[in-house]
């Protein structure tokens, strides 16, 4: 009987301590914010969309090596000797026409893993958060400057040069394997020399 | 009111359509504001601020919600008990707006002046159970089953103290009437108390007699137990397993869309409402004024019944801020414990104090 | 015509149509739902009678109470929801005979009771009066039946927890 009217007791004034604090919270100021209106202040190394200053991008492709989950595409063209792509901000020498550099943001895993190598600090994360899309294909971000044209033209380029080169490596490496023979032959001889010479 | 429509109108059959009507009207209202208080409270006990984006804090947001109720797709599975699933919320709502019916809104609207008010209720409050049963056994589904099973166990259950303490406040009544006979008709349990806060029956009936200060005690334990009761006969938390989203997926509303939901819904805050204004009838005072009336001293008749109105609302509001509270504060009990609360507890008490109310009144 | 008595009419035709549906759907639980729109209207022609008493205990006893009870034990008993019932017509001369009499027997007792014709001053509340006949004239048979419901209660809570010792 006692622990009866005991149990009655407690969950009444349990109830009631409950609700004097639910009330009390009543007119506690709202620890939330209006998130489209207001937003909090991201910290500052937050780890959000990456992007890509292409004017700096030496197309050394260590961030796609970096990369754990293989979302960054690089293809490249070498330049030709007589172009020049002008120095990064911090002084390199760019050679190499970046044709292609695709993020497939939807796979990146903000590991960040990609930004650390890069000579030239050009790849980095930014601030924005929202980037929802409607296709999934709308979330490769293509950050290379060349149109489609522009890159054909310059492997096309590059390919003609490369021809080129090889006819004269070709020559050369003729001219080359002529004079190696010769060379061989005299060595040859010495070598026999040298060799009554021992015997 | 009724004889104010009939020569508005010139026609009773009209004068009747309308002023049953009435209540429809404030349920609606009501709803809009009860969703949108329950949100707002909700946030505000969480630290939160709840809706914001539409109109001024939210205001507009239950009627931006209302539409896209309206607008939603009426899905109704192929295995449902077709028939059934169709008129189970009819017969949810009509059984909680019938019981408007008898709930007196101000000294000159009441739906019907029939004496046996609250007895009424209770039992009109039947036909709920049966169309929730009728809901969860119609959809086919086996958390609608389970659901239905238990809302209907706990409303027949707590029907139990709820009646005693009913009855053991009409008891209270019969020391006012003049022919000594106690009333159950919520209009006259409601004059009784005018005047003022001091005559409500929650601080033990009018006068300074002793049996007034004998009486207090008990008539706080009835509210306490009415009030508790009634929130399981609402099926509101902390007793609202038969919804429990967490584990049956909101009961026998489960496979409910579009407007046949929103009845549901609208049942839900009308019967939370009917239940409130019940507590507010027979504890304090109804639609009386607990400080007198500003129509009386300025002299306007008419502005009276408005005022009993407005503090009909606000008393009926005031309770199912109180419902809400609870909500926020307390969570679910178990079945088991759901059951204990009722037949160990609640009962036991509702009938000692209904005896000592009993006595009291008899000496 | 008066609202009544289409209000009548219209309690009158719910009853008869769901008794109806009662007997003949083939789902029982469509039967135990059926059976609600009776109850209502039995009550609603109560009420119509000036029986306001009766008509809320009709609701409240049988919508409330036996009927959820029904429905209950309907909807916890294994498969009973599946059972075909069986709603043909057979034996249909003994049914006829039998319907025959019945008919016969009320309406024989229509005819020869003197009906009063000029309706009674209807009380305004019957509550006072029934609950004064209950305590003072029939107060032994009121309480014999709370002790028999009583025991009834007992008997059934010792039977459900028979198994437990
Ligand atoms: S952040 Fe990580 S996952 Fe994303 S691109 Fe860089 S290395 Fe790949
Ligand atoms: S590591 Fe930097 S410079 Fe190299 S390819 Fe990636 S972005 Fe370009």
């Amino acid at each position: 009987m006692k622990q009866y009217l005991l149990n009655t007791w407690e969950a009444l004034s349990t109830i009631f301590i409950g609700m004097k604090i639910t009330f009390g919270h009543l007119f506690v100021p709202a620890v939330t914010i209006q998130y489209p209106d207001v937003r909090v202040r991201l910290p500052e190394r937050v780890r959000n969309r990456l992007y890509v200053n292409m004017d700096d991008c030496i197309g050394c492709l260590q961030c796609a090596r970096a990369c754990p989950v293989d979302c960054i595409d690089i293809e490249t063209v070498k330049s030709l000797p007589t172009e020049d792509l002008g120095k990064t901000s911090n002084g390199k020498k760019k050679a190499l026409w970046v044709t292609k550099f695709d993020i497939d943001i939807a796979k990146c895993c903000y590991c960040q893993l990609c930004v650390f190598p890069c000579p030239t600090e050009c790849i980095y994360m930014t601030d924005v958060y929202e980037f929802s899309e409607f296709g999934r294909n709308d979330l490769v971000y293509k950050f290379a400057t060349l149109t489609n044209e522009e890159a054909k033209e310059k492997a096309a380029q590059y390919d003609v040069f490369m021809e080129e080169k090889e006819r004269q490596k070709a020559e050369a490496a003729k001219a080359k394997a002529e004079a190696a023979e010769k060379a061989k032959k005299e060595k040859e001889n010495e070598e026999n020399k040298e060799d009554n010479k021992d015997k | 009111m009724h004889q104010l429509l009939e020569e508005i109108f010139g026609s009773e059959l009209i004068a009747i359509i309308i002023a049953s009507s009435l209540p429809l009207i404030f349920i609606t209202v009501l709803v809009i504001f009860a969703v949108l208080l329950e949100r707002k409270v909700a946030g505000h006990m969480q630290d939160r601020l709840g809706p914001m984006r539409v109109g001024y804090h939210g205001i507009l947001q239950t009627i931006a919600d209302f539409f896209k109720l309206i607008q939603k797709e009426d899905i109704v599975a192929d295995t449902t008990d077709k028939r059934f699933f169709n008129l189970a919320p009819v017969l949810v709502f009509a059984g909680s707006y019938a019981a408007y019916a008898a709930l007196p809104f101000s000294s000159a609207y009441i739906g019907s002046r029939i004496d046996l008010g609250l007895f009424y209720i209770v039992a009109i409050s039947s036909l709920v159970v049966a169309g929730i049963l009728m809901a969860g056994w119609s959809s086919n589904n086996k958390y609608s089953l389970l659901g239905a099973m238990r809302s209907a166990a706990q409303i027949v259950s707590y029907e139990i103290p709820t009646v005693l303490v009913i009855l053991s406040m009409v008891m209270i009544s019969a020391n006012f009437t003049v022919d000594g006979k106690g009333t159950l008709s919520l209009m006259e349990i409601s004059e009784i108390q005018t005047s003022s806060f001091w005559n409500w029956f929650v601080l033990g009936g009018a006068g300074f007699s002793l049996s007034k200060f004998l009486l207090l005690p008990f008539t706080m334990a009835a509210f306490l137990i009415f009030l508790i009761s009634s929130l399981a006969e609402v099926n509101r938390t902390p007793f609202d397993m038969p919804e429990a989203e967490s584990e049956l997926v909101a009961g026998y509303h489960t496979e409910y869309s579009g407007m046949k939901f929103a009845m549901f819904f609208l049942a839900e805050y009308a019967n939370m409402f009917a239940v409130s204004a019940i507590a507010a009838a027979i504890f304090f005072g109804g639609y009386q004024s607990p400080i007198g009336y500003l129509g009386n001293s300025l002299g306007i008749e008419w502005l009276v019944p408005i005022e009993q109105f407005f503090w009909f609302s606000v008393k009926g509001v005031f309770f199912v801020f109180v419902q809400m509270w609870l909500r926020w504060t307390l969570p679910r009990v178990r079945v088991d414990q759901l059951m204990t609360i009722c037949w160990k507890y609640l009962i036991p008490y509702a009938f000692v104090n209904l005896t000592i109310i009993g006595i009291i009144s008899l000496i | 015509m008066t609202i009544y008595d289409i209000i009548f009419y219209l309690f009158a035709a719910i009853t008869v149509l769901s008794a109806f549906l009662v007997v003949t759907a083939k789902n029982i639980v469509h039967s135990a739902f059926y059976l609600l729109f009776t109850f209502f209207g039995v009550a609603g022609l109560y009420v119509l009678l000036g029986a306001d008493f009766i008509a809320i205990v009709q609701i409240m006893v049988y919508v409330g109470g036996i009927l959820i009870l029904l429905l209950f034990g309907v909807m916890l008993t294994n498969k009973i929801t599946s059972v075909e019932i069986k709603s043909g017509t057979i034996h249909v001369l003994p049914a006829v005979i039998g319907l025959g009499l019945f008919a016969a027997f009320v309406l024989s007792t229509m005819m020869t009771t003197k009906w009063k014709s000029n309706p009674a001053e209807l009380p305004f509340t019957t509550v006072y009066d029934l609950g004064y006949i209950l305590i003072n004239e029939y107060v032994l048979i009121f309480e014999l039946l709370g002790i028999l419901l009583l025991i009834a209660l007992i008997g059934a809570a010792s039977i459900a927890r028979k198994d437990k010792e």
